[in-house]
């Protein structure tokens, strides 16, 4: 840009900060530091701020921010050109035992051990594909825009799905899932997590579970799916690097294997489509979808009302970050309970809920502070919610109104996603934040 | 707070300590197991990673000989906290060095944007910037 600037980042991000500048060319600059959190601290609290040490160098930080400005440049922050990194060497060579903890220690794995990627084994794996080994598949990032993005190839692919224990025949899904540019670890410090939904033949084709315990470690490629999306993000996109590329605060347990599931599609009640067909599939095509939020809470109530009025019940004071959207996965027993209750598709049930769920007082007044003034200063329809006290306020949260700031959408949709899935043991469900991002195939990885 | 130089270094697909305890034979695929010592059998396996893109180095621009009398852009990349705290910075500028001119902008877009409009302004009319990212 060409103007001496000083960036002032908070403690919390010295790794974030330093790794985002360097890797955008200026590896020395002049960053300045700050306590965490700011957020919540008041004018005069911030001003003595001011007047102390940056906490990374401990030197007075007003002087620090004025040689920032001031101070001559040294011959490293005037350098320029090009520099390659070092990803390091091709192979590695020890025993067995060494080499996990290489891998492991590299943060190259997801801290259990792997199968050791062999060429012998990654030759096999790339049975799984008709693509060529150096077939560029995509770019993966941290977070587009703010990390660099990585290139990488099938072969790539292959061989973090040896790492991850996958088969050949899992390999066209997980290429699939690479090329969609999707990390499963996103650099937030907000701790995403995802799922990844398998539909169409190839859930039976390579026995994906989803019947009892669907959403557990019972069947291989559930399980060895979901961990290959985490390791090959480590691998392929640099992500999942704690205080440098991955910045989630408390984690999520999920990522480990990303809530690999497959759809219960011959126990769909009649009308209901897989959820590959409501996105504009055949039933025929296969396909992979993934969802993000981040967390999911697994139901077990027995309720004298009908589910589909629990789960309206429960949506209404369901909240999480951004609390505009949703996603239920339903046994199939609860599926065919709603179906009995006159909902002939997952989209006549999803509408319910969005039109029938409202908004808890202190959600709605905690997000709406603009409503808020304007309810005070007798604004309507705000002014009678505020008259309404603690009860419910009738504002449906679960639409896709468009980004905030943005062009209202004319005619919004649901924002809830269903999924069926289960053993019918018992009238169960699960719902969560999670909200679709793409669905895509799998047989042209094949 | 110690600066860990190995960890930033390996954002960016560099591992300066990937080899401890290991041999690396760089360019070699297709090498067959080595044999076997005390310990057992060496085996070999290839790297996993992918293509982290060049860094295309830029020097950064010339500093001020002083701060009298310029005009000094405070920015906001839009986080809670961050307006606030700028304002702290130009009372402090007005209370301990009153020539110095500050102007607050919120930079357009998310914190991953560039904000191209805000940029010409400043190269125009200011003579440096203090950017403030929030939390």
């Amino acid at each position: 840009m060409g103007l001496p600037t000083a960036p002032l980042v908070t403690i919390a991000f010295v790794g974030l900060a330093k790794s985002n500048a360097a890797s955008r060319g200026m590896p020395d600059e002049r960053i300045c530091f700050l306590p965490h959190p700011m957020t919540d601290k008041t004018d005069a609290e911030m001003y003595q701020v001011l007047l102390g040490n940056d906490p990374v160098t401990n030197k007075p930080l007003m002087p620090e921010i004025i040689d920032a400005l001031t101070k001559p440049l040294t011959a490293d922050e005037q350098k320029s050109g090009l520099v390659t990194p070092d990803i390091g060497p091709a192979t590695y060579v020890d025993t067995a035992e060494n080499l996990q903890r290489i891998y492991l220690d590299n943060n190259m794995t997801d801290f259990m051990p792997i199968i050791l990627p062999t060429e012998e084994k990654v030759q096999a794996m790339l049975k799984g594909t008709s693509h060529k080994p150096d077939e560029v598949v995509g770019t993966l990032s941290a977070a587009k825009g703010a990390q660099p993005s990585w290139t990488f190839t099938v072969r790539h692919v292959a061989i973090n799905a040896v790492m991850a224990g996958a088969l050949p025949e899992h390999l066209p899904t997980i290429l699939a899932i690479s090329a969609t540019g999707q990390p499963a670890l996103f650099s937030s410090t907000s701790s995403f997590s995802r799922i990844l939904l398998l539909n169409g033949p190839i859930s039976d084709k390579i026995k994906m579970n989803y019947g009892i315990g669907a959403m557990g470690p019972f069947a291989e490629p559930n399980a060895v799916i979901g961990r290959a999306w985490t390791i090959l993000s480590k691998n392929l996109g640099g992500c999942g690097m704690p205080g440098l590329s991955y910045m989630g605060t408390l984690g999520s347990n999920l990522n480990y294997n990303n809530v690999c599931i497959a759809e219960t599609e011959n126990k769909l009640p009649d009308g209901w489509q897989p959820f590959h067909v409501q996105k504009g599939f055949k039933p025929t095509d296969s396909v992979v979808s993934i969802f993000n939020g981040w967390s999911l809470n697994n139901v077990a109530w027995f309720p004298n009302m009908p589910y589909h009025e629990l789960i309206n019940n429960w949506l209404t004071h369901f909240f999480s970050f951004g609390t505009s959207a949703a996603t239920l996965l339903l046994d199939p027993t609860v599926a065919r309970e709603a179906k009995s209750k006159g909902f002939n598709s997952k989209e006549e049930l999803s509408d319910y809920w969005s039109k029938n769920s409202k908004t808890p007082a202190w959600l709605y007044w905690d997000t709406h502070q603009k409503e808020l003034e304007q309810a005070k200063a007798g604004v309507e329809p705000y002014a009678s919610y505020l008259k309404m006290g603690d009860a419910d306020i009738p504002f449906q949260r679960f639409y896709r109104r468009g980004r905030p700031g943005g062009p209202p959408v004319a005619n919004p949709k649901s924002s809830i996603e269903i999924i069926v899935l289960g053993g019918e043991t018992n009238t169960y469900w699960a719902g969560g934040d999670f909200s679709h991002v793409t669905s895509v195939p799998i047989d042209k990885w094949a | 707070m110690k600066i860990n130089r190995r960890k930033v270094l390996s954002i960016l697909g560099i591992s300066p300590a990937i080899l401890a305890g290991s041999t690396a034979v760089a360019g070699e695929k297709k090498k067959k197991p080595a044999a076997a010592l005390s310990t057992g059998f060496k085996i070999e396996a290839v790297n996993p990673k992918g293509m982290p893109p060049p860094i295309q180095l830029i020097p950064m621009a010339p500093r001020l000989s002083s701060l009298d009398g310029k005009t000094i852009y405070l920015v906001s990349d839009g986080f809670a906290g961050a307006d606030r705290f700028l304002a702290q910075i130009a009372i402090w500028f007005q209370k301990n060095m009153p020539s110095v001119k500050t102007i607050y902008r919120l930079k357009a877009g998310s914190y991953f944007d560039d904000d191209p409009k805000l940029m010409a302004e400043m190269k125009a009319n200011g003579n440096a910037m203090i950017m403030a990212y929030g939390h």
